[in-house]
């Protein structure tokens, strides 16, 4: 197409202008031949025209054309972004709510834990004729059953009988701790048990 | 491409102004003719550039453009005929 509007351009110019500057006006044939020529040559010339500006709509097109296929690019790249993003953001949220609620359920558990420690307390020290080993574990009961051995031995001091039952010895260890507080939690009962 | 297009039209009507002269040169009659459709042509030129707000509105185009237009006519009858008499 191209080749074709240069060839018809250049035909127009030729045959405008070579017939008017080489031909006589004065010679009959001359003129005819000088006016056909110019017809000839207004009719390259529009023809020119015409293709040219049917190429030039083409490229308008093919910009347009470019544009949208950029604008889509630049569309899609921006919507997974913001997908990627209200993902992540999701996520985030997800694990927040999983944490506070893990945090809740501890501390609820907590909670119960406090309840029972609180009423078993106030049980022991309002009346510790009413205590029981009912609700004690199999070890406490056997670790009372071994105080009592301790006691039916002549055995009365707490680092002696820490170190028989418990098997510490007196110090500032976390086992030593741990017994010594079992023991103050258990001689009530090994008191309501040789009463 | 776009300038290509408004230069094959621009020579276009050069060509054709030449072909005017042409005609007006065959005949005492046809000279008459074509002198009487050039000063009808100059006149509504002129007009057009008077009125080159209404006309403008009326063809749906820019006052520029419009003017452009009259510039480049002017310029077409004046390159189609100068080359055509002086050949």
């Amino acid at each position: 197409m191209y080749l074709k509007m240069f060839v018809l351009s250049g035909a127009a110019l030729t045959l405008w202008l070579a017939p008017l500057t080489t031909l006589d006006k004065h010679i009959g044939w001359h003129k005819a031949m000088q006016g056909l020529s110019l017809g000839a040559a207004i009719a390259c010339a529009v023809s020119a025209g015409n293709i040219a500006r049917n190429l030039a709509d083409e490229n308008e097109i093919e910009e347009i054309k470019t544009r949208a296929i950029t604008a889509d690019v630049v569309d899609e790249i921006a919507t997974s972004a913001y997908v990627s993003q209200a993902q992540r953001q999701h996520e985030a949220e997800f694990i927040l709510t999983a944490n506070s609620q893990q945090e809740t359920e501890n501390n609820s558990e907590l909670d119960s834990i406090r309840e029972s420690l609180e009423l078993l307390i106030s049980k022991t020290s309002s009346d510790s004729s009413e205590l029981s080993v009912i609700n004690l574990s199999t070890r406490q009961r056997e670790q009372i059953e071994l105080i009592l051995q301790c006691h039916i031995k002549g055995i009365t001091g707490k680092n002696k009988i820490l170190k028989e039952v418990w098997g510490v010895s007196a110090g500032s260890s976390q086992a030593y701790r741990d017994a010594k507080a079992e023991y103050d939690f258990l001689i009530p009962f090994v008191n309501g048990e040789e009463e | 491409m776009r300038a290509m297009y408004l230069a094959n039209y621009f020579i276009a009507g050069c060509i054709a102004s030449s072909l005017l002269g042409w005609i007006a040169s065959l005949h005492p009659m046809s000279f008459r003719a074509i002198a009487f459709l050039a000063v009808a042509a100059f006149i509504l030129w002129g007009l057009c550039w008077l009125l080159d707000f209404s006309v403008s509105s009326l063809l749906k185009i820019s006052v520029q453009n419009l003017q452009a237009l009259l510039m480049a006519g002017l310029a077409v009858s004046i390159i189609g005929l100068g080359i055509f008499l002086c050949t």
